[in-house]
């Protein structure tokens, strides 16, 4: 039992997936630090700049679409995105890249889906029981069932791309490595003629598969979310303008 | 016949690439009619296209995993 304890054996991707978490971390303690040091009356430069400009984007991004009533949202959004897109392009880097592994895109979709239900849960309280027996108590087993829907399509979706895109990749380096070997091989023997045509063709493709691909699927992913929990919260504005509706009744009454 | 399995699975992306298409064609006709939107239209495209390609992504998981793993 003990020989199995101590020697884990962890995939490629938890690995990148570490190292990943590593540089996020790093990055976040300089921005810290930096942030910090520095003098709030002057213009922020470069690293700090951009985190400013991001933390701005985000805590707008969460106002849009939660609304006032659940302030401080903006920073679960942006680890979710930050780390999503950081582990989208680590595939350039040449190791595997995280999301290829399907424990990373489940993990991150059961985060969402516990969120989701967790504050439906705070914001409803009971009344969160009911959306299972609608609009009869006879579609329980349904409604159990579609309960699972958003995680699958979250986790599914990511892991789709990103294999996807990796598996395509690996087609294509296989087939430019032969066509290279095919037309220099007379030219150059043994193995380093292979390596011709690829780095041509190569970096498109990479632009679209992994840049392009991770910019999307975090969008998705994170606009996703922010709706679910959106719907969840029932609307502040709704209330108001019955309140408004009310007084206004009243003042022709009187 | 994981070849087979894989051949069938990919006929999923036909409808994703017709409404793929409704939605590109769409936001033309809107950009035409409105040319100052063409901002907020084309972002607006480009996410709508990417959650339509979902499908799509869907049927090509399935038919990776027909032929690596079938």
């Amino acid at each position: 039992m003990f020989d199995n304890f101590f020697k884990l054996k962890i995939s490629a991707e938890v690995i990148s997936s570490l190292i990943v978490m590593g540089i996020i971390i790093i990055l976040s303690v300089v921005i810290g630090i930096m942030a910090h040091f520095h003098d709030p009356l002057k213009k922020p430069k470069g690293l700090l700049f951009l985190a400013e400009m991001g933390v701005e984007f985000f805590d707008n991004f969460a106002k849009d679409l939660i609304g006032t009533r659940l302030s401080g949202f903006g920073g679960f959004i942006m680890a979710i995105a930050v780390y999503l897109f950081f582990s989208f392009i680590f595939g350039l880097t040449g190791l595997p890249s995280p999301v290829t592994n399907m424990a990373i895109p489940l993990s991150l979709g059961l985060i969402s889906f516990f969120t989701i239900h967790f504050i439906s849960l705070r914001y409803k309280k009971w009344r969160y029981f009911k959306r299972y027996v609608e609009p009869f108590p006879v579609f329980l087993p349904i409604n159990l069932l579609s309960m699972w829907a958003p995680l699958l399509s979250l986790t599914l979706r990511l892991f789709g791309n990103a294999l996807s895109g990796y598996v395509l990749m690996n087609i294509v380096y296989y087939a430019l490595e032969n066509l290279s070997t095919m037309i220099f091989g007379t030219l150059i023997p043994g193995e380093w003629s292979g390596i011709f045509i690829a780095p041509l063709v190569a970096p498109i493709l990479h632009l679209y598969f992994d840049l392009f691909s991770a910019f999307i699927q975090t969008t998705i992913f994170i606009s996703l979310t922010t709706i679910f929990i959106g719907q969840e919260i029932p609307d502040e504005d709704e209330v108001l303008s019955s309140d408004v509706k009310l007084l206004r009744k009243g003042g022709k009454n009187i | 016949m994981n070849i087979i399995a894989a051949a069938i699975a990919i006929w999923g992306v036909i409808p994703s690439a017709i409404g793929e298409a409704w939605v590109c064609s769409r936001a033309i006709d809107g950009i035409s009619r409105n040319p100052e939107a063409a901002k907020t239209l084309r972002n607006s495209m480009i996410l709508a296209c990417a959650l339509v390609e979902t499908t799509a992504i869907y049927s090509l998981l399935v038919s990776i995993l027909c032929i690596f793993l079938g």
